[in-house]
């Protein structure tokens, strides 16, 4: 064994292990699926637990709940019951403040499109708890970060914290949220804050480290005591960065609050959105989602604008002016204004898109039906269930037969073999692994695999460190009995971050060697990244209907942003000096790409990966809104009953696989960094 | 401490150790090695740093003590101890008698409003503030109203050559004119000990010369007691009363410009001498013996003994008479005078 890299070896053991299990399977059939009696009622106990502990603060919550109320109301009143000219212009003169002319024109036509399009009042409901959950996260946020800044010893706890708090998914928040608050408004309004809290924390905390050392010590040299260094030097000096985290913290806010709709209770636009779509109404479905990609267009750009340096100064005259012109505009129209409600210019269009949709899919009907079913058919179901059983008469022609998946392994042992001699060995096993998966199916890997597997990525990627912690975690999903739902997860996010890994990384490279289609793309990018989650669904399910290929396309939708842009930011951040001395060695311009700048873009197109596992993850629980088994929808039904033992243990095990994925990815990433001397 | 007159600064066996339990290694390495070198290899060997490694030295009131060194060699790391940015991990720091190192909090804030000024390599300047409110920042904390902080942040803005420009923010300014910000915000509080961390490191040629000769009119002025980092010689050489020079955490030799330049300790120093001209350095007092019992000639060029080098044989060059400049062959092609050749070298000599 020598002779042989970590990376084969691993690949070799893991190699081993399925051929094993492979062989074992029949006679041995509690390798395939982990038998129920070795299971323990984890989600009873973690449920019963957490009731315990939710019924001992429960009436401090309560207390609390009926407490936030107040702001909520007053808000409310003040957005709601404006008349609408007033809140457009007092938006308008801020956003022209921040902005100017461009950004106050875009004030002015978004939130004219939400009036016209009736939702006035429903969006303005969902600002409202916005407006009163963010500034708790901020000043929870700016609190924690300060802390940990001030008390290095919390440092790493307080990160590692909120590193899981980020990856447990957004709907798991719900359900103890639920029990503790009772259904209704403040039940947002909390998880929206909570949710919203981490990044502020992240940012402020970021931004306190990065202030230059030697500010620091003139401010100690100059006499203040802590307090004035913190408050008089190093907050303000750390501005920028702590914009940054207002404006993450505001969109993860508003991402919340309209997620949170699910519960209802509350007439905002996410329930709107929410309603419409189950009655597959989908032209005001689509109305109603615009109101919300308004809303997260103007919060980000508005919010984007403070965390600029230098940014421009603008004549607080017009903004004045721009406010008097909404108060006399709003008196002299008083009583003869209609009610917002009242307009839906837009219902015409509404129901033209309807009708236009219904025509094109009636139209396409055929088309799309074959898309859909080849996706299905050919690339997701073998992939869930493997080839032995995805393979039918029904769709693929014929039936799958043992010999064939002896020639199949034939195949892969040739490729293997072919891929070993040429110097690829680890490539080589790896290959032979692939196809043994394809034929398996992913949710039929035996269990000892998998643990095998991700222990052997974790010991190649970071060390055994990361490889016990992989095993312990995922033994803790093996044992609570939630195997079957993790693996049925991890099947659709994987094929959703493979075709985002292929098509992202394409368009990326496609983007760096063209600038002219970054120019189309990145705007785009853009956008998408503004959208809540819950946006994506409406146009998926328009034109594919509920069911696991619309989510997988939601999925991609969202989780394709980060790969394009750190691959398109990879490939072009090569240092001048090496694209000079590569030119001035006679590379051609592929060469270059190949050479220089793919190997020095690895640490971050891996970043690029990390992130966009990550966002698969978080909207593969949306996606069980339009119908995806797994652990989503455990953790979508637990809202529903308000299990908290199903939903805490259904989110954590998401947040397992997500933080898994995340440190392996991040191992790697590291590696290349250290190869490269970065 | 008793009969002499009490030093401005004094540092004795001062030790900073980095690393994990840095205390109690120090503390065990003592004990046990006969002197400081073995004891820094002993922590060395451990994988602790020794970044300044039992440092001794007195600073008179008034003196301007540069200390000097490669990067690495623990020069920052002193006089972020001497200013207490650092809590040295042995030794005593004494500041006009009082040891900072067992200073309370609330007397360290104390010293640093009344006492200590201190100014950074790369300026340490708030860049949410204007150049008047920086300098004036010092004053802010103390608790003085805006106005008459302002009015005397005025004063040394002037004084610094930056009057017209207090309502700049930072990031408008040139580097050196940053750098004038930093030293007026370090002396707006009237320091008496002031503390520059390689202040003209980061500025250009042109720029540092112009700085270091207006810091030495300034210097002239306030009479304060300073410690000045740097690493480049010419510009210690050209600053200092003293010089420490350091090496890998150690002190190696203490002494005048011109004790380092003629009689460095050893090839580290000397290294350092080697390329300075050592005729514009050092004074005639390095070379001169008493006069009992020596002949001397009649000729007095009138030298002094601050004179240079340079200086005093440009003065004796004019003794001589014309001499004849011949051709590769050896025949005779003109003459010139040694007081010519003395005014040709040392353009800038006094």
């Amino acid at each position: 064994m020598a002779g042989l890299s970590k990376g084969s070896l691993a690949a070799l053991i893991v190699l081993l292990a399925g051929t094993l299990c492979l062989l074992l399977e029949t006679a041995a059939p509690w390798l395939v699926s982990f038998p129920a009696h070795w299971t323990v009622p984890a989600t009873e106990w973690v449920g019963s637990s957490m009731e315990w502990v939710l019924l001992l603060i429960k009436p401090t919550a309560r207390v609390f709940s009926a407490l936030m109320a107040y702001p909520m109301e007053a808000t409310n009143l003040v957005l709601g019951g404006s008349p609408w000219i007033l809140v457009i212009c007092s938006v308008a003169a801020l956003a022209w403040l921040l902005g100017g002319l461009p950004m106050a024109l875009m004030v002015v036509v978004g939130l004219g499109f939400v009036v016209a399009s009736g939702y006035w009042h429903k969006g303005m409901n969902t600002l409202s708890l916005v407006a009163v959950s963010v500034p708790l996260a901020l000043f929870v946020g700016g609190a924690i970060g300060v802390l940990a800044n001030e008390y290095p010893r919390f440092r790493k706890p307080v990160q590692a914290l909120l590193d899981v708090m980020q990856t447990v998914p957004t709907f798991a928040y719900l359900t103890p949220l639920l029990v503790l608050f009772g259904f209704g408004p403040v039940v947002g309004l909390i998880a929206s804050a909570i949710y919203a809290a981490p990044p502020m924390a992240r940012n402020v905390l970021l931004g306190l480290e990065r202030v230059e050392p030697e500010i620091k010590e003139a401010a100690i040299m100059a006499g203040g005591t802590r307090l004035q260094q913190l408050f008089q030097v190093e907050i303000p000096s750390a501005a920028t960065q702590i914009m940054v985290g207002v404006n993450q913290s505001l969109m993860a806010a508003l991402s919340m609050v309209i997620i949170a709709a699910i519960i209802g209770g509350f007439d905002d636009i996410g329930w709107e959105v929410l309603l419409t779509m189950r009655k597959a109404w989908f032209g005001p479905s689509l109305m109603a989602g615009m109101v919300i990609v308004v809303f997260a267009v103007i919060i980000d750009r508005m919010s984007g604008t403070l965390a600029q340096d230098n940014r421009r100064r603008y004549d607080p005259r017009i903004a004045w002016g721009i406010l008097g012109f909404g108060i006399v505009a709003s008196a002299l129209s008083w009583n003869s204004l209609p009610d917002p409600s009242d307009y839906a210019m837009f219902e015409g269009v509404a129901d033209y898109l309807d009708t236009g949709l219904s025509a094109f899919t009636t139209a396409n009907g055929d088309w799309l039906a074959a898309f859909k079913n080849n996706a299905m058919f050919y690339g997701l179901l073998p992939l869930r269930i493997g080839l032995d059983q995805a393979v039918l008469p029904f769709t693929w022609g014929f039936q799958w037969t043992q010999q064939m998946s002896l020639w199949l392994f034939a195949f892969g042992a040739v490729l293997g073999l072919v891929l070993a001699l040429r110097g690829q060995v680890t490539w080589g096993i790896m290959a032979l692994i692939f196809i043994g998966m394809l034929e398996t199916g992913i949710t039929n890997l035996p269990w000892p695999f998998v643990l095998i597997g991700a222990a052997a990525l974790g010991w190649v990627a970071s060390g055994r460190g990361l490889a016990l912690l992989a095993v312990g975690l995922l033994c803790t999903i093996l044992v609570s009995g939630l195997w079957a739902p993790a693996m049925l997860s991890l099947y659709l996010s994987g094929a959703a971050v493979f075709a985002c890994v292929i098509l992202g990384g394409g368009i990326g490279l496609l983007c760096s060697v063209s600038p002219m289609a970054w120019r189309v793309v990145r705007p785009i990018c853009d956008m998408l990244q503004t959208i809540p989650l819950f946006v994506f669904l409406i146009p998926v399910l328009m034109v594919f209907q509920i069911g696991e290929f619309s989510a997988f396309l939601a999925i991609i939708t969202y989780a394709i942003v980060p790969m394009i842009r750190y691959s398109q930011h990879g490939l072009t951040e090569t240092p001048d000096e090496m694209i000079e001395a590569a030119t001035a060695s006679g590379a051609t311009t592929w060469q270059i790409l190949r050479d220089v700048r793919a190997p020095y873009a690895a640490p971050t197109i891996l970043l690029g990966l990390n992130q966009t596992i990550l966002y698969a993850f978080a909207m593969l629980v949306i996606t069980a809104l339009v119908g995806t088994t797994g652990l989503g929808q455990l953790i979508y039904l637990s809202i529903g009953q308000a299990d908290v033992g199903l939903g805490i243990s259904a989110g954590a095990a998401m947040a397992i696989l997500a933080l898994i994925a995340d440190r392996i990815v991040q191992g790697f990433a590291e590696d290349r960094r250290k190869v490269l001397g970065l | 401490m008793s009969d002499k007159p009490q030093a401005a600064i004094s540092c004795q066996n001062v030790w900073q150790v980095f690393g994990q339990n840095a205390d109690s290694a120090l503390k065990e390495a003592l004990s046990g090695n006969p002197d400081s070198e073995s004891a820094a290899a002993a922590l060395r060997e451990k994988g602790l740093i020794p970044a300044v490694q039992d440092a001794n030295f007195e600073v008179a009131e008034g003196e301007l003590f540069v200390i000097m060194g490669l990067s690495g060699s623990g020069k920052s790391t002193l006089i972020r101890c001497i200013s207490h940015l650092l809590h040295p991990t042995h030794g005593e720091i004494r500041i006009d008698g009082e040891n900072i190192v067992e200073a309370t909090a609330k007397r360290l804030i104390e010293l640093r409003r009344n006492k200590l000024g201190m100014v950074f390599q790369h300026f340490g300047l708030f860049p949410h503030m204007s150049v008047a409110d920086n300098v004036a920042y010092p004053l802010r904390v103390q608790g003085m109203k805006r106005k008459a902080r302002l009015e005397k942040a005025q004063k040394v803005i002037d004084l610094v050559g930056l009057g017209g420009r207090e309502k700049h923010h930072p990031r408008e300014l040139s580097g050196g004119q940053r750098q004038r910000v930093g030293i007026a915000r370090s002396l707006v509080a009237d320091c008496s000990v002031w503390f520059l961390d390689e202040p003209f490191s980061a500025l250009d040629p042109l720029i540092r010369r112009q700085l270091q000769d207006e810091f030495l009119q300034i210097q002239a002025e306030l009479k304060t007691t300073i410690v000045f980092i740097t690493h480049d010689i010419n510009e210690a050489l050209k600053l200092a009363d003293r010089i420490a020079i350091m090496r890998d955490g150690k002190i190696v030799q203490i002494g005048t410009p011109s004790d380092i330049i003629l009689n460095p300790v050893d090839d580290y120093v000397r290294e350092f001498s080697k390329d300075v001209a050592k005729g514009r350095h050092a004074h005639l007092a390095s070379v001169m013996q008493t006069g009992e019992g020596l002949v001397y000639g009649a000729d007095d060029p009138g030298l002094r003994v601050d004179m240079t080098l340079d200086a005093a044989l440009a003065r004796c060059m004019d003794l001589y008479d014309p001499v004849p400049v011949r051709a590769e062959d050896g025949a005779l092609l003109g003459v010139v005078n040694p007081a010519d050749l003395a005014a040709a070298l040392h353009v800038d000599a006094e």
